[in-house]
This record gives C-alpha cells, sequence and structure tokens, in this order.
C-alpha cells in the first residue's frame, strides 16, 4: 500500500456512531455549499440577485 | 430617552444609546489593553495591586473589547439596518431597549467580577455562571427583535432581505448556540460553577466556541456591517451581489470546522487539527472574495478616498481583514503553526483583525451613523483624518512588534545546542522581547488617543446637533 493510499485507508468496521454522524454531516454539508454556490451562481439568477445591490443605497 | 428628529419612522432612540456607548467602551477597552501591554513591558506597573495585575486586566480588556465595544457596536448597527433594509420599525423598541439596558448593566458586572477574579476560567467564556445565563438571555432577546422586524416587513415592497440581514442573523444564531453549549456546567456555589466537559473534549468544546467567536461575532456579524456601510459611504452599491451571497453561504458552511487548529500537536486526535487547518486554508477563497467585493465596490471612484475619511477607515478594514484571513490560516498549518503556537506571533496575529479589521470597519461605521442619527455633519473631519492616522500607525506597530517578538521567540524556544540541550532559558526568551513590549504599548497608545479623539469628536457634534435643534426651535416659536 503507497503512502497516500495508507493515509487515506479507513477501517469501517470501526467506526463509531459519532464516527457515521459525523460523516454524514460533513457530506450533507458539502453538498449543500455545492447547492448554494450552483443556486446563486446560475445564469438565469444573475439578475435578480444583482438588483437587489442598489435598493440599499436609497433606504433613508 | 429618544431625541430622535429627522427620522421619525424608525426607532433611532436604542440605537444613538448603543452607538455613544460602543465609543466610551472603546475608549475603556482600549485603555485597559495598552495598560495590561504596558504592565508586560514593566511589571512594576502591577503596583501589586490585585485587580489590576496583568491576569485580571487581560480578561477585562478582551472582554470589554469584544463584548462590550464589539457587542454594542453589533447591537446598534443590526437595530439600525434591519429598519432601513426592511423599511419598517423595530418589531418592539421596548424590547430593544430592554436589550440595551440589560447589556449594559451586565458588561458592568462582567468588569467588577473580573477584577474580583471571579471566573470560569474558559477563553472568552469567563464570566460566572449567574451572568453567563444573563447574556445568553439577553442575546436570545436581541435575536427575537431582529426576526421578528425582519418577519413583519411588508413582503410586497421588500419581497428580498438584504444581504447584511443574512450575516446578522448567522451571527445570531451561531452565537447562541456555541455560547450555550461551551457554557454548559453545573453550578456549586453563587459564583462557582464547574464545565460539565473535561479533558480533551473540553479544549474541543473550547475551541471550537474559540475560534467560532472570531468566525461568527467578531467576522460575520462586522461583515454585516461592511456589506450595509461600504456601499451606503461610498454610495455605490457592493460589486457583486452575488459573490456576497456565496460568500455567506460559504462562511456559513465553513467556518465551524476550524476551531481544532488551535489544538496542533496536544492530546486531540491528530486527524481533526489536520481537518481544522485543511478547511482554514480552503477558507482564505471565500474571505478573500469578501473582501474584494468590498474593495471593489469602490471601482471608478478610488478618488474618493482623498477626501472620505470615513470611507478610507472602512476599505483600510478590508485590507486587515484579507491581510489577517490570510495570515490565520498559514498559522493553522502544523508546520507553520509548530513555530507560531504559544508564541506572540498569535497576539499579532488576533490584533491585526481585531484593531485592523473589527474596529476599524466599527469606527467607520459609526461615524456615518453619528452623522444620519443627529442629522449633521462631524464637529471636525480633521479630527477624523487624524484618528485614521493614529488607529493605522497605532496597529501596525502593535502587530509588527508582535510578529518579530513571536517569530523570534518560536525560533528561541526551539533552539538548540552542539549538545542537543536548549540553547536559551525561558527568562532570555522572555528578556529578549523587552524592545518590541515596549513598540507594542506605544502601538496601543496610539489607537487609544484615536479613540479619545473619536469620542471627543463624536460628543461635540452631537452637542453641536442638539444645539442646532434648539436654535431651530427657539426661530420658530
Amino acid at each position: 500500500m503507497s503512502n497516500i493510499q495508507q493515509y487515506f485507508s479507513t477501517d469501517w468496521s470501526a467506526m463509531t456512531g459519532q464516527d457515521w454522524a459525523g460523516l454524514i454531516i460533513t457530506v450533507l454539508i458539502f453538498i449543500g455549499m455545492a447547492v448554494a454556490f450552483w443556486w446563486a451562481l446560475r445564469p438565469s439568477k444573475r439578475k435578480e440577485l444583482e438588483d437587489q445591490k442598489f435598493k440599499v443605497l436609497n433606504d433613508d | 430617552m429618544d431625541t430622535t428628529m429627522t427620522k421619525p419612522q424608525y426607532d433611532d432612540g436604542v440605537v444613538k444609546y448603543l452607538t455613544v456607548l460602543a465609543v466610551v467602551f472603546l475608549v475603556l477597552g482600549t485603555l485597559m489593553g495598552t495598560f495590561a501591554a504596558a504592565q508586560l513591558a514593566w511589571p512594576a506597573l502591577n503596583f501589586d495591586i490585585a485587580e489590576i495585575t496583568f491576569a485580571r486586566l487581560r480578561v477585562m480588556h478582551t472582554n470589554t473589547v469584544i463584548f462590550a465595544f464589539g457587542g454594542m457596536t453589533l447591537m446598534a448597527t443590526a437595530f439600525y439596518t434591519v429598519q432601513r433594509t426592511n423599511g419598517i420599525k423595530l418589531w418592539s423598541n421596548n424590547m430593544a431597549w430592554t436589550t440595551a439596558i440589560l447589556f449594559t448593566i451586565g458588561l458592568l458586572l462582567a468588569v467588577i467580577t473580573l477584577s474580583l477574579g471571579m471566573t470560569q476560567g474558559k477563553e472568552y467564556h469567563e464570566l460566572i455562571w449567574p451572568l453567563d445565563i444573563a447574556v445568553a438571555i439577553v442575546w436570545v432577546l436581541y435575536t427575537f427583535n431582529f426576526v421578528m422586524t425582519i418577519a413583519s416587513r411588508n413582503k410586497e415592497t421588500h419581497s428580498h432581505v438584504y444581504v447584511s440581514n443574512w450575516f446578522f442573523l448567522g451571527m445570531m444564531i451561531m452565537i447562541t448556540y456555541l455560547y450555550v453549549v461551551n457554557g454548559l456546567a453545573i453550578p456549586v456555589s453563587l459564583f462557582q460553577s464547574y464545565s460539565i466537559f473535561s479533558g480533551v473534549q473540553d479544549a474541543m468544546i473550547q475551541w471550537w466556541w474559540g475560534h467560532n467567536a472570531v468566525g461568527f461575532f467578531l467576522t460575520a456579524g462586522f461583515l454585516a456591517i461592511m456589506y450595509y456601510f461600504v456601499p451606503k459611504q461610498a454610495q455605490r452599491p457592493v460589486y457583486s451581489y452575488r459573490l456576497s451571497v456565496i460568500h455567506f453561504w460559504a462562511l456559513m458552511f465553513g467556518y465551524v470546522w476550524l476551531g481544532a487548529h488551535h489544538l496542533q500537536y496536544t492530546a486531540l486526535p491528530d486527524w481533526t487539527g489536520s481537518l481544522g487547518a485543511v478547511i482554514s486554508l480552503a477558507m482564505i477563497i471565500p474571505s478573500w472574495g469578501g473582501a474584494l467585493n468590498g474593495m471593489l465596490t469602490l471601482s471608478g471612484a478610488w478618488d474618493r478616498l482623498r477626501t472620505d475619511y470615513i470611507l478610507r477607515f472602512l476599505i483600510m478594514a478590508l485590507a486587515f481583514y484579507a491581510m489577517s484571513t490570510f495570515e490565520g490560516p498559514v498559522m493553522s498549518a502544523k508546520t507553520v503553526n509548530a513555530l507560531s503556537h504559544y508564541t506572540d506571533w498569535t497576539i499579532g496575529h488576533v490584533h491585526s483583525g481585531a484593531l485592523g479589521w473589527v474596529a476599524m470597519v466599527s469606527i467607520g461605521a459609526i461615524y456615518h451613523m453619528i452623522m444620519k442619527l443627529w442629522n449633521t455633519e462631524m464637529y471636525s473631519m480633521r479630527l477624523i483624518n487624524f484618528h485614521f492616522w493614529l488607529a493605522t500607525i497605532g496597529t501596525v506597530l502593535y502587530i509588527v512588534a508582535m510578529w518579530v517578538s513571536g517569530i523570534m521567540q518560536g525560533l528561541m524556544w526551539r533552539a538548540y545546542d552542539e549538545y542537543g540541550m536548549l540553547a536559551y532559558t525561558f527568562a532570555e526568551s522572555v528578556a529578549a522581547m523587552h524592545p518590541y513590549y515596549v513598540m507594542r504599548t506605544i502601538g496601543g497608545i496610539l489607537f487609544t488617543s484615536g479613540a479619545v479623539v473619536m469620542l471627543y469628536n463624536v460628543v461635540m457634534t452631537i452637542k453641536m446637533a442638539q444645539a442646532k435643534q434648539t436654535s431651530a426651535v427657539a426661530a420658530n416659536a
């Protein structure tokens, strides 16, 4: 086993309930962040979002 | 107490109260910090008075600048901006006043108890348990009022909630959660309690809170200030609204993982420190995205920095934000951390963020609010310029002194002679720090002097505005 393979190897049978909870939360947060980035950056959202920045200039 | 004359549609009385107190606490907090810095250079300044020895004064300083100055600024700006961005008064002005008064009393009690040596002994979470609970209640009142104000807006005229409110809300929710969990303790007397966590779990929870106090209280909250006050002061829209959305979500998703980088080379499992360092390095991207978003707001109008001294504070704050959000991740990497941890470099890093970013963006926002709230120009724009240079030079002196001192400390502590013995004793490293501690004190004196100039300018501005109002009323009578 190479050093890299060894570094990333995981003993799945030794995973505790807390380990699984942490892993699932981490993966869900990664997916959530990817979805948030996709939502904000898709071209069809551009006008809707960028229009918001002008409103603050006339609020008082 | 509400003396608002110019903007009757908003509840500005409580904002005025919080804004002025924030400046007062800025003076007090930096004064304590400078005195503590002087004690490190000249220990005789302890005067053998227990209440002002470094151990107590340092905690009084951190609590005053973070929670009193920072907290008051966050409350003032949140109550100010939520009304304007949503076109509505506060959901409850009475609740806002209750929050502000209770917070003031709590902060005064905090300073008294800390000076008497009453503490939980947890970094940035020192208050004894009754005050701890009181602070949590005040924070929930503040959050509830903020949320209800947004919820009460007219959804037809204000369908979208401006991004500064997202940052404020993220800060409020996360700080509630972090503060309460880290503060979980079993009281054994009126003034003493024991944390429910112990050992390595206690350390992990402590730094989960500790770094996220930086991430959410001192970053997200003050980014909310940046996203409102930079466009307002520059009179230009923020460079990219979409980038601000990305900045928000990246911060919310990413920041909570960083705390373990405070515990490299400890009993904590090695992978947790590595995870903290990796995510810290990844956070450079959104942090710099946010800093650039603020700075590029000035695209095509950079010349305004020559004449607008308030804008200078705001943009200089972003430069320090960019610098400290690069420095922090670099320091979290294990190789650098082996040198930097436990040295003055950490203190320098904290203050490049605290003085350069948090204080300067707050100062810019406070000057902006003072003029709007009292519907007047500042008493002296030249004094603002003077304040800017005092603050900037003071901050640079401080952090340069701590960089040199910290790196020298780290190198001295790890130096070995040809026999494998430590080359320097700890006392020798302390003696070598003296010139830099003096230099740091001078930086602190400059920064504190700037805060005093600000307080004078603010007081004179308010007096001037009140005199104008009185003469206007007399002329109309």
